[in-house]
């Protein structure tokens, strides 16, 4: 199987790194061989039929920081759609840069790869978020698959776990800590009663908190996985200006204690339902299945047969989120 | 038929008289009564477990009477007849006026607040409080989408349950 990358921030070199790692293990369990046969940022490409080589590729990005270096392969400048149009593939990995607000570049590279009749596999929120029904019916228009596990979660299986696992049942809601960061920032404030303020500053000091940490803390990006959950598994046709969003800035320690006091904990919910779209800071019961500490990611689906089932994983990390893509790539494979 | 009760009384001299009274007025038969004053709840007040027996019609009556009295009926037969509903709202109480929130989260039809927590920041914007509501059972949706109207409308954060 053909693999084109588009992207190779932290989630594209994680793929790359997976693939290193388990390329063999691939081969022997699932007959899949795994073929890079293109990698872009934003220096250009590398591209070969052939296949490129996982830890070269590697190399090359840590060492010089331009994928186009790769020796006798690297083309200097070239553009995502050149690519899509010069090199032969099976499958789109799309892992740019995430833009919750126009969801491009993705949207137009994942359009194109439909209408050029290839898979795709992505973990972008931004077009998920936004433009889910167009993608969704593009992709079944042209006959191709379209998979986003790790759009939603990381590693914590959901999206793919409903489809598959719970096939025969309805999804009435899903309620769950959509977001990791946030998660830890709250954990952290109820373990140590220290502010907002300065929790996030450390966050932000050991990497869990990007600099500009304004998606994770005001609830935007669980707001997209919301938006994502609605349309994916409840067969919803919604938006993310019709999420409602409430970030965790505001939480105060005093308003942590008091919780505390009564057995609750504060933690940033996702919540999807017929009748509400809301990522909003909740209460919930310590000991309870939400109250996971830590970037932990958790959901709970309710559902008609199997009643409540809950998912928890890691929401975030490069191999993580790199995991969920390659299982989306060997069922894409495997649906051949 | 029989009817297994769990009434929740004032631990005041008289109240159990005053909630018995009508069972045999009515023509219902007490079987047991379990009353242990030094068993109480958060609230402070004394659960009391009584099976009365009688005819459905009967039993039915008594219940409704008890209710009018203003007697807390907790469970029957086992099923909670009240759940609570704990809130918290972040802001400064006095400037948003956490009293009429207060009063207007009472305007739903048999919701009461039992309990009221204050933690005081030093910036008062930044103040919590923290309501235990008691609610019937089955409104526990609409209550809680009460308490983020009222309250948000007032300016404060709300942080319901899940």
């Amino acid at each position: 199987m053909k693999i084109c990358i588009l992207g190779f921030g932290a989630v594209g070199k994680g793929v790359v790194k997976v693939f290193s790692m388990k390329k063999e293990e691939v081969k022997e369990k699932y007959g899949i061989d795994l073929i890079i046969s293109a990698v872009t940022d934003t220096s250009g490409a590398a591209i070969s039929d052939e296949g490129l080589d996982p830890d070269l590729l590697l190399k090359v990005k840590e060492e010089t920081g331009k994928v186009s270096n790769y020796p006798g392969y690297g083309i200097p400048g070239i553009s995502n759609l050149e690519v899509l149009d010069k090199v032969d593939y099976d499958c789109l990995v799309e892992v740019t840069p995430t833009d919750i607000d126009d969801g491009e570049p993705a949207k137009t590279h994942i359009l194109k790869a439909f209408n050029d009749k290839k898979d795709v596999v992505t973990s972008n929120k931004g077009p998920l978020a936004l433009y889910f029904k167009e993608l969704e019916s593009s992709a079944g228009d042209n006959n191709v698959q379209f998979k986003f596990e790790a759009s939603v979660g990381g590693a914590m299986p959901i999206i793919n776990f409903a489809h598959e696992t719970l096939s025969g049942n309805d999804i009435n809601s899903v309620l769950g800590i959509l977001n990791g960061t946030t998660n830890y920032i709250l954990s952290r404030m109820a373990k140590e009663g220290s502010s907002y303020e300065q929790i996030l500053k450390e966050s932000q000091e050991l990497g869990i908190a990007e600099t500009n940490p304004a998606q994770d803390v005001d609830g935007l990006d669980a707001a997209c996985k919301v938006v994502i959950l609605a349309n994916s598994l409840m067969n919803m046709d919604v938006s993310l200006n019709e999420v409602e969003i409430t970030g965790i800035s505001e939480i105060t320690p005093e308003a942590i204690s008091l919780a505390q006091k009564e057995g609750y904990l504060i933690k940033l919910i996702g919540e999807v339902s017929p009748d509400t779209l809301e990522v909003a800071p909740r209460l919930v019961k310590e000991g309870s299945p939400f109250a996971v500490e830590g970037t932990l990611n958790v959901a709970t689906l309710k559902t008609d047969l199997a009643d409540d089932v809950t998912v928890v994983g890691k929401g975030a990390g490069s191999i993580e989120t790199a995991s969920a893509i390659l299982s989306d790539i060997i069922s894409v494979s495997k649906s051949k | 038929m029989r009817l297994n009760l769990v009434l929740e009384l004032l631990d005041i001299p008289g109240q159990l008289m005053d909630a018995l009274e009508p069972v045999g007025r009515l023509g219902a038969n007490i079987v047991t009564v379990i009353h242990q004053r030094d068993v109480k709840t958060e609230r402070g007040t004394v659960p009391v477990q009584i099976t009365i027996e009688g005819d459905e019609e009967t039993l039915n009556k008594v219940i409704s009477v008890l209710e009018a009295q203003k007697i807390q009926i907790m469970e029957i037969d086992g099923v909670l007849r009240k759940e609570t509903i704990t809130t918290i709202l972040i802001g400064d109480i006095v400037d948003k006026d956490v009293k009429d929130a207060l009063n207007k989260f009472k305007e739903v039809e048999g919701v009461n607040v039992v309990d009221f927590n204050l933690k005081m920041s030093e910036h008062p914007e930044k103040s919590a409080s923290k309501f235990i509501i008691e609610a019937e059972q089955g409104k526990r949706k609409a209550v809680m989408k009460k308490i983020k109207e009222v309250g948000t409308s007032k300016g404060f954060l709300v942080i319901n349950e899940v």
